[in-house]
Order: C-alpha cells, then sequence, then structure tokens
C-alpha cells in the first residue's frame, strides 16, 4: 500500500514538472503572441483611399492620376451625405440661424443706406426689415408650430416686395422658406437634441471620412486625412452608430456602459436613413484594399508617431549597436585572449574575474547614472565637446554594458578549441603569438560570433542605460554621433507610457515594440544555431 | 593559463642543452619582446574592465558624496517621505527601498519554486532531446528584452486586471511581480539546472539503488546535493529582479508609498530603479534632487554587488563540491 502510495506521489511530481514547463512555455506564447499578432498590423493591414491620399501627400508614393480618378469616383456618394446634412441643419441649428438672419438685417441696412431713398421711406423699410429680423428669431427660438407658422407667413408675406428686390434681404426669405419646410418635419422639442447629434455626427465623419472638400485644409497633418485603416474605420462606423456612455444605473453602485442607437436621437428625421446611407456605402467609400506596408521599416513618422513608420528608429538602434560593436569587440576578444591564453592563476586575474562578473550583475539603471555621470557630464568636457547626451556617449556606456557578455563568450570560444591544434603549430615552430592568430582565433570564431551576436541583441534591446545619454523620443535624424537619436527601445517606452497621440494608434505602439522584439529574438535564434552546430562541431557528432 | 603550464613542462629546451632552437639571437629576442611585451599590453587592455568597475563606483561615490555629507544618512534610510520637488524636500527613500524589496520578493514567490521545478525536469525528467528543445525557448525567455516586457505589462495585463481582477489599477505591485518573476525564471533555470546536472550520477544510482522513486531521490539527494547552486541561482535571480528598471517603472504604478495593509500587492508601489529613471530627466545637474537619486543609485551598487559576491561564494562553493563527488 506504502509503495503504491509514494509511486502516486511520484507521478504527480512528473506531472508538476511537465506542468511548470509548459505554463512556461504558455507564458512566453502569451507575452510574445499579443505583440507579435498586433505588430503585424502595422505592416499587413487593410488600407483605405485615405490611406493611399495620405502616402501621396507625406511621402510622395503612388499614382496620382489613378488616385485622382478613384477620389472623384466617390464625390458624389460622400456629397449626398453632405447634403443631407447640412440641408437638416438649416432647420434646426437655431443658433447658427440666428447669427446668420443678424448678418443679413446688418448687410441689408447698409445697402438700404446706400440707395437713394427719402427718409420717411428708408424709415420705414428700416423697420419693417427689423420686424422681419424679429419674427424670424422668435420662430426659431419658438417650438409651437402654430407660433412658427404665424412668423415664418408674416415674413413670406414680404417675398415679392419691390423694396427688397436686389438686396440681400433675399437671404431672409430663402431662409425661412428651408425653415418652415424643415419645421414641419420635425419635433421642435427636441431640437437641441438634434443640434448635438448632428455636429457628433459631423466631428464623426471628418474622423472617418477626412475634411469636407472644398474646405480649409488643417493645418496638422493628423487631421487632414480620415481613417487610414479599414479596422480603424470599422470601429469609428461603430462608434457613428452607437452611442456609449457610462450611466449611473442605482445609487452607489458602479457607472455601467450603455450603448443606444445614434440613429434613434434622430428617429423620423432625413439623418436617420442617413445613417444606414453611411454603413452601406463606407466600403465604396473608402475602398479597402490589403496593403504590404514595408516602407513602415524605412518611413519617418509624422506628426509623432502618428502616421508613417519607424526608420529612424531603426536607423538609430542600428548606429548604436554598430558604434559599440566597434569598441567592444576588440576589447572583449582581446580581454578574452588575454583570459584563455595568457593569464596564470594569480591575484591579478583573480581581481580580473571579479571584475568583470561584478560588471555583469549591476544594474543596468547603474549604467546609464554612470554615463551620465562620467561620458556626458565628464569626459565630453574633457574632450572639449558640450556636456550634451550624444550618441557616442550612449554607445559607450552600452559598451561597458555588454563587455562581459563579449568576454565570456570569446573566453568560452577560445577554450574550447582543442589543444592538439595549438600543439601541431607549437611543434611547427610558431611563436604564441602567431599560434594564437593562425591557429586558435580561426578555431574560435563560430564562439565568438556567438558573442558578437548576443552582445549585438543585448545592446539593441537596452533601454534603462541610454535615456540619459543619448535617447529620445521624437527628434530629427541625427547628423553626426555627437546628436541625439532615436531608438527602437526607448521609443516602445514612450509610444506606450508617455505618448498620448500614439494611443491612438495601437498599430503603431504594437509595430515599434514587435519590430524590436523581432529583432532581438532573430539575433538569439541565430546565436542559438550557431552554438549548437559549434557544439556538434567540436564534439565530432 | 592550462596551456601555458603545459608548455613550460614539455618545453624543450629544459632537457636540450647544446643547440637551442632559437637560431639567432635577434630573433630570439623578437620573439622575447614581442611575447612580453604583447602580454603587457593584452593585460592593460584586458584591465578595462577593472577600470569600468571603478571608474562607476567612484563616479557615483562622487555624485553622491555631497548629498550624504549635508543629509544624514539615517534620515535618508528611514524617512518614507519622498517628496523632492516640495519646499522643504524631504528625501527619504525608506518607500522606494520597501518597494524594491517588495516586488522582489514577491516575484521571487512565484519564479523560485517555478524555476527550481523546470530546473529538476530538464537535469532529471526528460531525454536529451526535448531538454534540446526546451532550453531554447527558456532562453528566448531571457532574451526579450525588458522593455518589451514592460510593454506587454502595461498594454496588455494592466487592462485585463483591471476588467478581470477588478483593481482601481492595472499598474500595481502585484503586475510588476508577475513580469519580473518571468523575467526572473530563465536565470533561475540555467543556474540552478547546471548545478543539479552537476550532482554526480552515483549519488542517484545509490539512491535509486536503495528504493527510492524518482520524487524522493531529487527531494531527498540531489536538492539538498545542489544547495550551494541552488541559493546561488535564487540569489542572482533576485539580482535580475532588484536591478530591473523598464518593467517596474512601467507596470508599478509609481506611487511612492508602503502598501497598506502589507500584503496588498494590488496597489501601487515605486521602486529604487523606478525612481532614478523617472524623475533623472527632471532634475537639474547638481541639485539635491540629483545627488539624492545618485545616492539611490551607489544603494543599489552595492547591494547588487553584495549579493554578487555572496553568489559567487555559493557557485565557488557549488562547483567544488561536484568537483570532489566525481
Amino acid at each position: 500500500m506504502k509503495i503504491v502510495a509514494r509511486c502516486i506521489l511520484d507521478n504527480i511530481f512528473t506531472a508538476l514538472t511537465w506542468a511548470v514547463v509548459f505554463i512556461i512555455v504558455i507564458l512566453l506564447l502569451m507575452i510574445l503572441g499579443p505583440i507579435l499578432s498586433r505588430g503585424t498590423k502595422a505592416v499587413v493591414f487593410r488600407d483605405t483611399l485615405e490611406f493611399r491620399k495620405m502616402q501621396l501627400a507625406l511621402f510622395n508614393r503612388g499614382n496620382e492620376a489613378k488616385l485622382s480618378a478613384e477620389i472623384s469616383a466617390i464625390i458624389p456618394i460622400r456629397q449626398k451625405i453632405y447634403d443631407t446634412i447640412d440641408k437638416f441643419k438649416s432647420g434646426i441649428d437655431t443658433e447658427s440661424l440666428t447669427e446668420q438672419v443678424r448678418k443679413i438685417y446688418r448687410n441689408c441696412g447698409q445697402e438700404l443706406s446706400y440707395k437713394e431713398l427719402r427718409p420717411q421711406q428708408y424709415t420705414e423699410t428700416r423697420s419693417l426689415l427689423k420686424e422681419i429680423r424679429d419674427r424670424l428669431q422668435t420662430a426659431f427660438a419658438s417650438t409651437d408650430k402654430t407660433q412658427i407658422a404665424e412668423c415664418i407667413g408674416f415674413v413670406m408675406g414680404y417675398a415679392n416686395d419691390e423694396r427688397f428686390k436686389g438686396t440681400s434681404a433675399w437671404d431672409f426669405f430663402r431662409i425661412a422658406a428651408d425653415f418652415q419646410k424643415a419645421a414641419e418635419k420635425i419635433d421642435l422639442a427636441k431640437h437641441r437634441q438634434y443640434v448635438q447629434a448632428v455636429g457628433e455626427m459631423e466631428d464623426l465623419l471628418i474622423q472617418l471620412l477626412g475634411p469636407r472638400p472644398g474646405g480649409a485644409s488643417p493645418a496638422t497633418a493628423m487631421n487632414q486625412f480620415g481613417a487610414t485603416r479599414w479596422d480603424l474605420a470599422e470601429k469609428l462606423m461603430d462608434k457613428l452608430l452607437w452611442k456609449e456612455q457610462w450611466v449611473l444605473q442605482q445609487e452607489g453602485e458602479s457607472l455601467v456602459k450603455n450603448r443606444t442607437e445614434r440613429a434613434k436621437d434622430c428617429a423620423g428625421t432625413e439623418i436617420e436613413p442617413l445613417f444606414d446611407y453611411i454603413k452601406n456605402n463606407l466600403e465604396n467609400m473608402l475602398k479597402p484594399k490589403w496593403q504590404f506596408y514595408w516602407q513602415y521599416f524605412i518611413d519617418d513618422s509624422t506628426p509623432g508617431h502618428y502616421f508613417g513608420g519607424i526608420g529612424p528608429e531603426i536607423l538609430g538602434t542600428l548606429l548604436l549597436t554598430l558604434l559599440s560593436m566597434l569598441f567592444v569587440i576588440p576589447l572583449g576578444i582581446i580581454s578574452a585572449a588575454y583570459l584563455a591564453e595568457c593569464a596564470s592563476d594569480n591575484l591579478a586575474v583573480r581581481i580580473i574575474r571579479m571584475c568583470i562578473n561584478s560588471l555583469a550583475g549591476v544594474p543596468s539603471i547603474i549604467f546609464g547614472l554612470f554615463g551620465l555621470a562620467f561620458f556626458v557630464l565628464f569626459l565630453l568636457p574633457f574632450l572639449g565637446c558640450s556636456p550634451k547626451p550624444c550618441i557616442l556617449t550612449a554607445s559607450l556606456t552600452l559598451t561597458i554594458l555588454t563587455l562581459p557578455v563579449m568576454i565570456r563568450a570569446s573566453e568560452e570560444a577560445i577554450k574550447a578549441v582543442p589543444f592538439t591544434y595549438k600543439e601541431a603549430s607549437l611543434a611547427l615552430g610558431a611563436s604564441q603569438f602567431k599560434t594564437f592568430i593562425s591557429v586558435t582565433l580561426p578555431a574560435a570564431i563560430p564562439g565568438i560570433l556567438t558573442g558578437i551576436i548576443l552582445s549585438l541583441s543585448r545592446v539593441a534591446g537596452e533601454t534603462a542605460p541610454i535615456l540619459f545619454t543619448g535617447a529620445v523620443a521624437l527628434g530629427p535624424l541625427p547628423s553626426s554621433i555627437f546628436h541625439t537619436t532615436r531608438t527602437l527601445s526607448y521609443g516602445s517606452y514612450d509610444m506606450a507610457v508617455g505618448d498620448r497621440l500614439s494611443a491612438m494608434v495601437p498599430h503603431n505602439q504594437y509595430g515599434m515594440v514587435a519590430t524590436l522584439v523581432i529583432l532581438v529574438l532573430c539575433l538569439n535564434t541565430a546565436a542559438i544555431i550557431f552554438r549548437s552546430k559549434l557544439f556538434k562541431k567540436l564534439h565530432g557528432h | 593559463m592550462n596551456y601555458s603550464k603545459t608548455n613550460q613542462g614539455f618545453s624543450p629546451t629544459a632537457d636540450i642543452k647544446h643547440q637551442p632552437l632559437v637560431l639567432n639571437y635577434r630573433q630570439g629576442l623578437g620573439n622575447f619582446l614581442s611575447l612580453h611585451i604583447g602580454r603587457a599590453i593584452l593585460f592593460i587592455i584586458t584591465c578595462t574592465s577593472v577600470l569600468s568597475v571603478l571608474l562607476i563606483f567612484f563616479f557615483i561615490i562622487r555624485e553622491s558624496l555631497p548629498f550624504l555629507q549635508k543629509f544624514s544618512l539615517t534620515e535618508f534610510l528611514t524617512n518614507t517621505g519622498w517628496y523632492p520637488q516640495a519646499e522643504n524636500p524631504q528625501f527619504g527613500a525608506l518607500a522606494l527601498i520597501v518597494g524594491s524589496f517588495y516586488v522582489t520578493v514577491a516575484a521571487l514567490l512565484f519564479s523560485v519554486p517555478m524555476g527550481i521545478l523546470a530546473a529538476v525536469f530538464l537535469s532529471d525528467i526528460v531525454s536529451f532531446k526535448i531538454q534540446t528543445v526546451i532550453k531554447p525557448v527558456i532562453e528566448l525567455l531571457a532574451a526579450i528584452p525588458s522593455v518589451a516586457y514592460g510593454f506587454f505589462a502595461i498594454m496588455v495585463l494592466a487592462p485585463w486586471m483591471q476588467r478581470k481582477l477588478g483593481f482601481t489599477t492595472g499598474v500595481n505591485a502585484l503586475n510588476a511581480s508577475f513580469v519580473l518573476a518571468v523575467m526572473a525564471l530563465p536565470t533561475i533555470v540555467s543556474v540552478a539546472q547546471d548545478s543539479i546536472s552537476a550532482v554526480g550520477r552515483e549519488l542517484r544510482e545509490a539512491s535509486y539503488g536503495l528504493g527510492a522513486t524518482r520524487m524522493e531521490t531529487i527531494f531527498k539527494v540531489v536538492i539538498p546535493a545542489s544547495h550551494s547552486g541552488i541559493i546561488a541561482a535564487i540569489i542572482l535571480g533576485m539580482m535580475r529582479a532588484v536591478g530591473e528598471t523598464m518593467v517596474v517603472w512601467m507596470a508599478s504604478g509609481n506611487a511612492s508609498q508602503i502598501p497598506h495593509p502589507w500584503w496588498n500587492l494590488s496597489q501601487s508601489i515605486r521602486t529604487m530603479t523606478a525612481t532614478i529613471a523617472g524623475d533623472m530627466g527632471e532634475t537639474a545637474k547638481g541639485s539635491d534632487h540629483y545627488r539624492a537619486l545618485f545616492t539611490i543609485g551607489l544603494l543599489l551598487l552595492v547591494t547588487t554587488l553584495c549579493m554578487n559576491v555572496l553568489s559567487e561564494y555559493f557557485l565557488a562553493r557549488s562547483v567544488k563540491k561536484s568537483g570532489a563527488s566525481k
């Protein structure tokens, strides 16, 4: 019996370890999954007409003639929406109508004073104009249909009056007629609600379709175009159809999200069918198309990270890594060669080894502090430069950070070279130096390469050391190594935390971090493959 | 070093007296000089690492010394108020120290059992073939940049926690500790696995021979025999968690407070590393605040170096032990 219990326990334990490893693999997938899958959307996605417009305007890419043909094909569809809205607004937006009427009255008064009229006639006409204006304003402010009919009727009575011919007073009658038509159809008590609904709809339409043709072009690039991606357009469409509100249902409870149809707000008006019209024609208006936007990796971004790609970030990361590799490869290989070939086990070597180990254990943020205190605030003034963070200081800081990785990997590689190789070379009369250069080093190259790749990936991924020593979130392309640069790692941080603009473009947030992760993982996979090949070679499998 | 000893042992000049292998004087001198001068140059270059460590210490201490002269160290270590920008600035780092300690311990509670079990799995339970598949997976976990972990914490985990667990904020101690635990896992697994694998086959076979099951062997023989290495693994994992910046900066909420009640992980906290990273951008160089941040850095540096020495001690002990058992 006891044996059975022990066996069961043993099996449970085995299952437990399997479960743990399974959980670790799941964790890896859970972390990489969302980052990579959502990051891909930055490159492969369904674009819209607005995207192609943006590409042409900002990056001068695409066929202009074809694009303008496409745009002119959809103008009638869009125009119908705008016409309906304008017509509807002329009946309900009483504030702007009142404003318009006042303006007409002022213009008309001026026109009258230029006409050669007798004083009495002038005063009469003037007071009539005032009367008309007041009546119209009463009609706009009123919610009573009979009162409106009365007021408008009064105004329209003067529609054919000789005195107003050729003056801007004609606009009075046009507005009055429009308003009368509109007022017959809608529930006037709700006109405030209508005004709000139409205002929101217009805002969303600008986000969805871009600014109205013919209007003034907005100053910032992000307002010049509508939804550039189909998924974004669908989200906006959803927002257009459904109104989300946080409602307090019961006292003391937390707010509940409530979705209501916007069309219901405008029930019974000309706007109501417009929602269906937009929904049915959205595809015709935006012409979504699958796009492989490989230029994401070379494009600059504007404004902030809203449009465009991550070209400057990739360039900055490459610059930083290459520059620090320039320092760390010779330093690392020479140190490793000394430790593996020349050093005996004395105190000095022990201290060196201890320091390398300590260096590997120092937290990355301390390297950042050190880089700031030493390279930026001490070394640069010492060399006669202004103490500003720049690419050089950042890459020097990263050099020190990655030195232990490089030394350890290279030392292992050099030590792994079979002793017989060296003996053969020495027996042929080669000096130790010659042996190292022409025998040991070539044999150790794959292992050293592994070390280089590992340090590359470490340098590319580090953020904390370059926070104060040369990375910026946004800025121009660096023109020399004495300028700051954008990097993938700092950009990922900034887009996730600091930048409010980029919160509106989640695909770009994920795209940046996914690029970084893919870069680092590719480097690491290469290192793993290299190492296993080397292992097989040296062990003769 | 192995090589140089052996070389002397086999050196032909030791026995053969009549004709040195050196052909002429000039060549001999050249060889001699190139050997020794070359060695000296190599030695000097190798000392870069030593120099770096010394410089790091020197500059961190240099920047933090004025702070320690102006403010008392005990107040720095025991006051919980961190108000560097206030009119009467207070530099009490206790809440930050506790914050670092807090996330580290919480992360280790999760990652140590998992790490050791995974190490046992890799060394004792599965075949070499599966091992070669699983090990790279764990290495990839170590390779993911810390900013990507932070991104995951703030963009994926935080909203999820807020939605599903009903926390008031998604960026809190639990979020940071969880992600730190995942980050510390690979270190713990690989170091622990090395030391568990280093326990000799004879010990295991003796245990099996006495009729112990695999679980009993692992718990009563293998783990006790490799405890030094496992302790070293835990310390190394701890160092990773203490020194991590980006994840805690992004995911811990950065509220300088000690959680109350103390087990409440759903509150925001602030760690030493996150304070340095977050505050350094907005301080004037040379101000008290700037120097206070360097003092936190010094504290962090000393802590991690002590931990490093400890881990090396344990690692050395485990190597010695496994060497003796062979």
